[in-house]
């Protein structure tokens, strides 16, 4: 065994001659593109029926979401069923990702200044490494303590039977809601918020907060105007990868969601936060036993097709607010 | 260990060639029945392990309604199903061969014990149209009722759907849809006021209710008391022949009965 290790680690330098490694990281260069396009295609591909049943009122709003995913699911060949109004499945989608994205920011610039302006160190020792094993959870686990602590919690404890009473003919409040499922999504979420502006802030030249500190500012305010302001690109680009973690999370607002298509509407009052929803990547995880029934797939694929559409045009958003705001700020 | 190695892959090889020359091995597809799926694996895995090299497996789920599709159209060999034979609406020339039952359970948080819920008042409850406990006769607690139920690509939703709602009654729309038994089983436990159906090896921690009288419990299935029973099937086109006529004897036969299928479910007889 020992000197089979020796045999391979003197055969590394020959093997890889420059003139090999060219082409061979090119190789896998090209292979992780064809991969994405084969992916892309595919996906269109499969979920093109859907789209092409509906049209663009595929996006609108209309006949019940469960009720219609029913009837698709039961339609047989060869007169299948298409029939889809997904608003109230994009409606989850944005509301839930864009709150979570909102309370994180505020949360993570918090949270970011704290530890590099005001923590003294032996916390910050601790607070860094503790903010980046968070980054790492995987969702399933915040999934279980959503559905056997939080939503049991939010069910028995916060909504009260008057307010289920009310809602009783439109829909069951059991707990499972936006506000589970967006507290759950910031959780996961700020972690990767805060590692990037922590970065960023403790990459802005001391030379500007030392010049606005001489001017006579005082330090809230050299943080906020110089600092943060500063940081802006990084916070951006932290915004934006979280974004895209959001709009992609699946087990877990499955998990903690509801489970039933619902829009929730604020002019509920506060109703509103205790009322169930479903986004796109929740819905294909709910429907994933059905994806062989073919009309079925095709609308599941549909909502995947949304999904990659939306990670990419997020991306380009991404990058052209980063180009504009770094002429005035910290790389990122 | 260097000298070794070669003298192992030449071994592995003799042994993988006359399988492989000779293709004794017949495949066997199946589709069907997400329910019957866990089933028809063991069963499949038993046959391999008594019969080494003579068949190999594909399974897929899709839900029963596919699996008949398919092995009606000849795009596999056995087709699994949760549901009955339709006379009339399913195509014609099939061969439905039983290889056991399974129950459904309604079931309720341990702080509402219903002592017993009928037909009328199952359809009742999971179609909207009774909406508060307060209107349950037997109900332990008051309140709005929540409903837990399965996806729509569920074979037990269809169970449920034909044993307990007919055809012709849908679940209301608002019901809280969960992908897996154990979902069900979790909401319904840390629910008070909810109500909700599983397969019923998914009932601890939970109220089984009893239906029509009778308790919801594998012996009660056994003994053909509880009404709440559907029937597992595997579908041919004509009677089973060859091989397949081997794996589906196979799943009948008393032994597989005993070990395999009397387990978690009902002996098919």
């Amino acid at each position: 065994m020992a000197s089979a290790a020796t045999d391979f680690s003197r055969a590394v330098p020959r093997l890889w001659s420059d003139r090999l490694v060219g082409p061979a990281l090119g190789a896998a260069g090209v292979l992780v593109l064809l991969v994405i396009a084969g992916m892309a295609v595919y996906v269109f591909k499969t979920a093109w029926p859907s789209f092409h049943a509906n049209g663009l009122a595929w996006f609108g709003s209309g006949e019940d979401a469960n009720a219609a995913l029913q009837k698709i699911f039961d339609s047989k060949g060869p007169h299948y069923v298409y029939t889809l109004r997904a608003w109230p499945l994009l409606y989850g989608t944005v509301l839930s990702s864009g709150a979570a994205v909102a309370l994180g920011l505020v949360l993570s610039i918090f949270a970011a200044v704290f530890i590099v302006e005001f923590a003294p160190p032996s916390i910050t020792r601790v607070l860094e490494p503790v903010v980046r094993l968070l980054a790492g959870v995987p969702s399933v686990i915040y999934g279980l303590l959503g559905i056997l602590v939080m939503v049991p919690f939010v069910g028995d404890h916060l909504i009260s039977t008057e307010r289920k009473e009310s809602v009783l003919y439109v829909v069951q409040l059991t707990g499972a809601s936006l506000l589970v499922a967006t507290l759950l999504l910031t959780i996961m979420i700020v972690p990767i918020m805060i590692a990037i502006s922590v970065d960023a802030l403790r990459s802005v030249p001391s030379s500007w907060t030392e010049g606005a500190l001489a001017l006579g500012a005082n330090r809230w305010r050299v943080i906020w105007t110089i600092s943060v302001r500063a940081s802006r690109p990084a916070i951006v680009a932290g915004a934006v990868l979280a974004l895209a973690r959001a709009l992609g999370e699946a087990i877990m607002l499955a998990m903690v969601s509801g489970g039933v298509i619902f829009a929730p509407n604020p002019l509920d009052g506060l109703t509103f936060i205790y009322e169930p929803l479903q986004p796109l990547a929740a819905a294909i995880v709910q429907g994933a036993e059905g994806f062989t029934v073919k009309p079925y797939g095709a609308t599941l694929f549909a909502f995947a097709a949304v999904i990659m559409v939306s990670s990419v045009f997020l991306s380009f958003t991404g990058w052209a607010v980063r180009r504009r705001l770094r002429r005035f700020g910290v790389q990122a | 260990m260097n000298r070794i190695r070669p003298l192992v892959a030449v071994v592995v090889a003799v042994a993988l060639v006359p399988a492989t020359a000779a293709d004794a091995k017949t495949k066997i597809t199946m589709s069907g029945s997400t329910s019957v799926y866990p089933l028809a694996k063991k069963i499949a895995l038993a046959f391999v392990k008594k019969y080494p090299g003579q068949a190999s497996f594909t399974i897929s789920q899709g839900g029963s309604d596919v699996g008949i599709g398919d092995v009606a159209h000849q795009r596999v060999d056995i087709g699994t199903s949760s549901r009955d034979l339709v006379p009339g609406g399913d195509p014609g020339g099939l061969t439905f061969s039983k290889i056991a039952r399974d129950g459904v359970c309604v079931i309720t948080n341990s702080d509402n014990a219903i002592a017993n819920l009928s037909q009328q008042q199952v359809q009742d409850i999971f179609s909207g149209k009774t909406r508060r406990w307060d209107d349950v006769q037997g109900a332990k607690i008051t309140g709005p009722i929540d409903l837990i139920v399965r996806t729509n690509a569920s074979g037990t939703q269809d169970a449920f759907r034909n044993i307990f709602m007919g055809q012709n009654l849908n679940v209301a729309p608002s019901a809280s849809q969960k992908s897996s038994n154990g979902l069900v089983q979790s909401s319904v436990r840390t629910n008070k006021q909810a109500i909700g159906y599983v397969d019923f090896k998914f009932t601890a921690g939970t109220h089984a209710v009893p239906y029509k009288g009778v308790a919801c419990t594998l012996n009660n299935a056994k003994s053909g008391q509880y009404p709440g029973i559907r029937n597992f099937w595997f579908v041919t086109l004509g009677a089973p022949k060859g091989m397949v006529k081997k794996f589906v004897d196979f799943a009948r036969s008393p032994t597989v009965q005993r070990t395999v299928v009397g387990k978690d479910y009902v002996q098919y007889k």
